[in-house]
């Protein structure tokens, strides 16, 4: 699907790119944390302990000042008390209001959001290509119709679209069974992972239409050069033209597009985790959301996520930027955000 | 020396180089030439031959990552010799200055009084977004507030910043360009030949054909009365019926407006209907240089030669260069040999090519005839000429040769066209 | 084409938009599990209870009939009544919409202020700090969460340095823009210390995405034909940018900022979800944890309406800036 020159822009691109190294770095760290959560993870992220709640990370150990007043032989004397939490190596990002530590639970949080991105993106892909090659390449009213019903979908932000079907269908999750758990390679990690399945079809159903304009634009062009007049010369069905020919011609731009929206969708699902409206507990938007009723004792419970979040969505985001740069497919500005 | 033969312009040993990520580009190398007042200056060289970047570099508009590295541009320019004269006396030499000397502000000042430009594609060089009349009004209103403040006219902004934008996008009739500037725009449409000026004035480029976008382009550049009208591949983007208007226009207005020109081009058949003195470029170098009889009758450098080789006589050219075998070297600094680079396509390459080869008066035609060639010296000797197949070979870089011409990066060779074109 | 006609063609698509919109709205109830009346009726209702509530409020006709009363219901202004907050839908969502509109307001504001100096300055000092400031920021900008950043800047600027406030809104702008007026600071100072957290959260994505457009659109432009052929013809440099390069890179800008349109009312719901801020936002979220569908179908409307509307206004804009969007 993409050419040796395009392969060679790539690498050109990449070898002088240091953003564009970083960005593979950032991904390749998020993927593996995400992949390999079970033996990343130092414990089991849901495994509460009160005893161990709100520890500071490493290197923030705090120190609170009371001050009490307190009468002896007759005199108010001021008396300063000095408690000190101290971090500890076994939380190294420290824990949450239930004492659950940090690290495992935002290296849990790679895996949701992830999954739901690149599902999601999938999903999104799926119809919107479907919808813009079909459009761009029947033009006429079949292009008016599928388009007219793409600006409707725009005109529904995709997080106002989001909320209301996951508010009106529920939160349906699925369970899937963790294979190093499975495999009793890890057998103090939870057993199994919650996949927020109707997030994931919800994200996929209010971004396929950003897919949907790049798809038709190009199979708008694509549909007037000369191998396709020359396959449908020869009666080839539309079908057959559009999935052999328009398709893999158009997959540079949707390539590129869909590196972008898997991050418009890591933020899309922080954000609805956030609202609280997700199947899943182990999400860095739900962790954030929790962490807000401590931001004056433990701000890191709800800065830490973000900070995953920031990462790998920058990591993805320059993934991106380096495919743009090299392909040159002229999307700027296609896909959005929260 | 008449007075209608004095010079408005010398350049002297000008080197621009483009400092790219396949390595240094040498654009233009050591290139020297000199325009008298009222003539029409050509300089003919294919694509890639560093002619439109020389111009450029003239009038000091070669964009990063090239870069003007050495040389000097006198111009003739008596009010700015006297006021620099004490200030910086390297750059003034009786009624000539140095530009590359000069303040930039200066150096800026004089586009459009001094130097202005017609470009290649008229269509991508004007602004999209203005009408075509705003555009010239706006290069009437430059000169027009420079005289009225010559000081702050060397200013970046001519009191014009981002809130002044701001303004004039905001409350409509507030603009740069005063009433007298777009009646004067519209008085160069007409000059130019466009019928219906003040229609037209108003107009966007996209509504223009190419050809009255070119005569647009002219009015603008007229509009700074310039000494010299730097005219870059004018025609060439236009029909040919088209471009025998272009050219006569610019004949007529260059005797109307008795300025000098240079005009660029590909094209022997343009050099030879409109120039009176003409340099050959090739790879960079002005290759060969003299009157348009001394070019076009008793061409000297085989490259020369090899350009007129298709056109029988003056009075009928053939409208196209004539291909040359070979390709024009990729100017890349690593791969260029101390030697002449016209030798790998040289049907009289010999051992002495491989030396660098100076610029050499040549015994035919006028004593202005110079050519960068060895053959000036000495005659063609058989016996020394190269072996076949010298420079096709990867063992022959010690000497300068061996440079792949399919091997070469293709991105390298867009590069270079582009910093041309 | 003229002016007037390109932005008679969008209304026309505009409005084709807006009853697209008002069908989804009104078949969301039926792609819903669970019926409306369950809602409402007490868990106890009988049948013939039921069957009452659902005459009551038009169930029991068919379809196309609920449709069309619906249609006309919204063309009088008249979105439903909420038999949860016991109120009219319409009243409800338009208390809400003036809220939601200052907030997105002032972001827009402090973005399209920011933005375009900043993508102007780095684009014309290409390589320079201020461009690897200006292309950092940027990229943190777009990649941040706007609600994880309204809680870090809560963090920092309330709870470390109490210097604003965290929920809420306080006055409206009118009264404190007429307060400013009357050099009433002290009033104007507390709005400012309501608006200025939730502006900066839900701009920040935008001016960050806008710099970016600006300085790759910019360095395009500055780099094109016309732009060294403008130098050529002596204009000084700040014209060059300004008048020319600038003017032109904002088409795309523009462009895009329509297509973003809802990203920033999708910012604003999480905005106001962060801080508190009475807008349509916190009435979507409400409507949907409190299933109040009539509030929530009333809030999409007004969203999808007002989406049309100011695309309608970047359309306008796009117009003026790029003359051969109406000549062609």
């Amino acid at each position: 699907m993409l050419s040796p020159r395009s392969l060679r822009n790539l690498k050109r691109e990449l070898s002088r790119s240091a953003l564009a190294k970083t960005g593979i770095a950032l991904v390749v760290l998020v993927v593996g944390v995400a992949a390999l959560a079970p033996l990343v993870a130092p414990h089991d992220p849901t495994a509460q302990n009160l005893d161990d709640a709100q520890l500071p990370p490493l290197g923030f150990s705090e120190t609170e000042n009371s001050t009490t007043t307190e009468v002896v032989d007759g005199e108010v004397q001021i008396v300063n008390e000095t408690t000190t939490i101290n971090a500890t190596a076994e939380h190294p990002l420290g824990t949450d209001s239930l004492g659950r530590d940090m690290l495992s639970r935002v290296v849990y949080g790679a895996r949701t959001s992830l999954l739901v991105g690149v599902l999601g993106t999938f999903i999104a892909g799926g119809i919107g290509v479907t919808v813009g090659l079909v459009a761009g390449y029947y033009r006429g009213r079949v292009d008016d119709a599928l388009m007219r019903s793409a600006d409707v979908m725009l005109a529904f932000p995709s997080l106002v679209l989001a909320i209301a079907l996951v508010g009106l269908w529920g939160r349906a999750a699925y369970r899937i069974p963790d294979p190093f758990v499975l495999l009793g390679i890890t057998p103090d990690m939870p057993a199994s992972f919650v996949l927020p399945g109707t997030v994931v079809v919800v994200v996929g159903l209010v971004n396929w239409v950003w897919f949907a304009r790049v798809a038709r634009g190009e199979a708008l062009s694509i549909r007037e050069q000369e191998y396709v007049k020359a396959a449908r010369a020869v009666g080839a069905s539309d079908a057959r033209i559009i999935a052999r020919h328009v398709l893999p011609n158009a997959l540079t731009p949707i390539l590129v597009l869909g590196t972008i929206q898997i991050a418009a969708i890591v933020l899309l699902e922080s954000a609805l985790s956030f609202l609280g409206f997700s199947g899943t507990t182990l999400s860095w938007g739900f962790d954030i959301a929790q962490g807000r009723d401590y931001l004056a004792s433990a701000w890191w419970i709800s800065t830490i996520p973000g900070v995953a979040i920031v990462l790998a969505v920058i990591g993805i985001n320059l993934v991106g930027d380096w495919l743009r740069d090299a392909l040159d497919p002229d999307i700027e500005g296609e896909g959005g955000g929260v | 020396m008449s007075d209608s033969q004095r010079d408005v312009l010398r350049v002297r040993d000008l080197s621009t180089r483009f400092f790219t990520e396949e390595g240094q580009v040498n654009a233009v190398e050591g290139v020297s030439f000199d325009v008298r007042d009222g003539e029409v200056y050509g300089i003919v060289g294919e694509s890639g031959s560093g002619k439109s970047v020389t111009a450029l570099s003239v009038i000091d508009l070669v964009a990063s990552p090239g870069k003007i590295t050495s040389g000097e541009v006198w111009y003739r320019n008596p009010d700015l010799a006297e006021e620099f004269r004490a200030e910086r006396p390297d750059a003034v030499r009786d009624e000539f200055v140095d530009l590359r000397r000069l303040p930039k502000g200066v150096r800026r000042s004089l586009r459009g009084p001094g130097f202005s430009t017609v470009f290649q594609d008229p269509m991508s060089s004007l602004n999209p977004s203005l009408t075509v009349g705003e555009q010239i009004a706006e290069a009437v209103e430059v000169q027009r507030r420079a005289r009225a403040n010559p000081r702050s006219t060397r200013s970046r902004t001519q009191g014009y910043g981002l809130g002044k934008f701001l303004v004039d996008s905001l409350v409509p009739g507030r603009d740069y360009t005063g009433e007298e500037s777009h009646e004067r725009a519209i008085e160069l449409l007409d000059q130019v030949g466009i019928p219906d000026p003040a229609q037209r004035a108003q107009e966007y480029p996209h509504q223009f054909s190419g050809g009255m976008l070119q005569r647009a382009m002219i009015a603008q550049a007229l509009a700074g009365e310039p000494d010299v009208l730097i005219a870059d591949e004018p025609t060439t983007a236009l029909d040919v019926t088209i471009q025998a208007q272009i050219l006569n226009l610019l004949r007529d207005l260059q005797q109307e407006e008795d300025m000098s020109v240079v005009l660029i081009t590909h094209d022997l058949g343009v050099i030879a209907r409109m120039c009176s003195r003409v340099g050959v470029m090739y790879a960079g170098q002005m290759v060969e240089r003299g009157s348009l009889s001394d070019v076009f009758d008793d061409p000297v450098h085989p490259y020369t030669q090899g350009l007129l080789g298709s056109i029988p006589d003056l009075e009928n050219p053939a409208p196209r260069l004539q291909p040359i075998e070979g390709n024009v070297p990729s100017l890349l600094d690593s791969e260029m040999g101390g030697r002449c680079y016209f030798a790998d396509r040289c049907p009289k390459a010999m051992e002495s090519c491989l030396h660098p080869i100076e610029m050499h008066d040549a015994d035919a035609g006028s004593d202005e005839h110079e050519a960068r060639c060895v053959l000036t010296e000495t005659d063609y000797r058989p016996e020394e000429a190269l072996p076949e197949g010298y420079f096709d070979g990867g063992d022959g870089d010690g000497g300068g040769g061996g440079r792949e011409t399919d091997g070469s990066d293709p991105e390298a060779r867009e590069e270079e066209v582009r910093a041309d074109d | 084409m003229s002016l007037a006609r390109f932005l008679l063609k969008r209304g026309l698509q505009g409005v084709f938009v807006v009853w697209g919109v008002v069908t989804v709205v009104f078949l969301l109830r039926f792609i819903t599990p669970g019926d409306p009346i369950s809602v409402i009726a007490p868990l106890d209702a009988s049948p013939a209870t039921r069957q009452a509530i659902a005459a009551e409020l038009g169930l029991n006709r068919p379809l196309y009939v609920q449709y069309l009363d619906y249609l006309v219901g919204l063309l009088q202004g008249d979105m439903g009544y909420s038999y949860i907050s016991n109120t009219s839908a319409s009243a409800r969502v338009f208390a809400r919409l003036p809220a939601t509109l200052e907030l997105a307001v002032a972001a827009t504001l402090v973005a399209v202020v920011l933005s375009i100096p900043l993508g102007v300055l780095s684009a014309t000092n290409r390589n320079e700090p201020v461009d690897y400031g200006a292309t950092t920021f940027s990229l943190v900008g777009i990649s941040t969460p706007n609600f994880w950043l309204g809680i870090m800047l809560v963090l920092l600027f309330a709870v470390e340095f109490g210097v604003f406030k965290t929920s809420g809104r306080g006055i409206t702008s009118a009264r404190a823009l007429s307060a400013l007026a009357t050099g009433n600071l002290d009033v104007f100072v507390s709005w400012l210390t309501y608006i200025t957290l939730p502006a900066i959260t839900l701009g920040t994505y935008f001016t960050a995405l806008i710099t970016r457009l600006t300085r790759s659109g910019m360095l395009d432009e500055l780099g094109s034909a016309y732009v060294r052929a403008t130098r050529a013809k002596g204009l000084p440099e700040t014209l060059v940018r300004y008048r020319h390069a600038l003017r032109n890179t904002l088409i795309p800008v523009v462009t895009v900022l329509g297509l973003q349109l809802g990203t920033l009312i999708g910012g604003a719901v999480i905005t106001e979800a962060v801080f508190a801020w009475p807008g349509l936002g916190t009435l979507v979220i409400n409507s949907i944890t409190g299933r109040d569908w009539v509030v929530l179908q009333g809030s999409l409307i007004v969203i999808g309406v007002g989406f049309v509307l100011i695309n309608l206004v970047v359309d306008a804009l796009y117009a003026y800036l790029d003359p051969r969007v109406v000549s062609d």
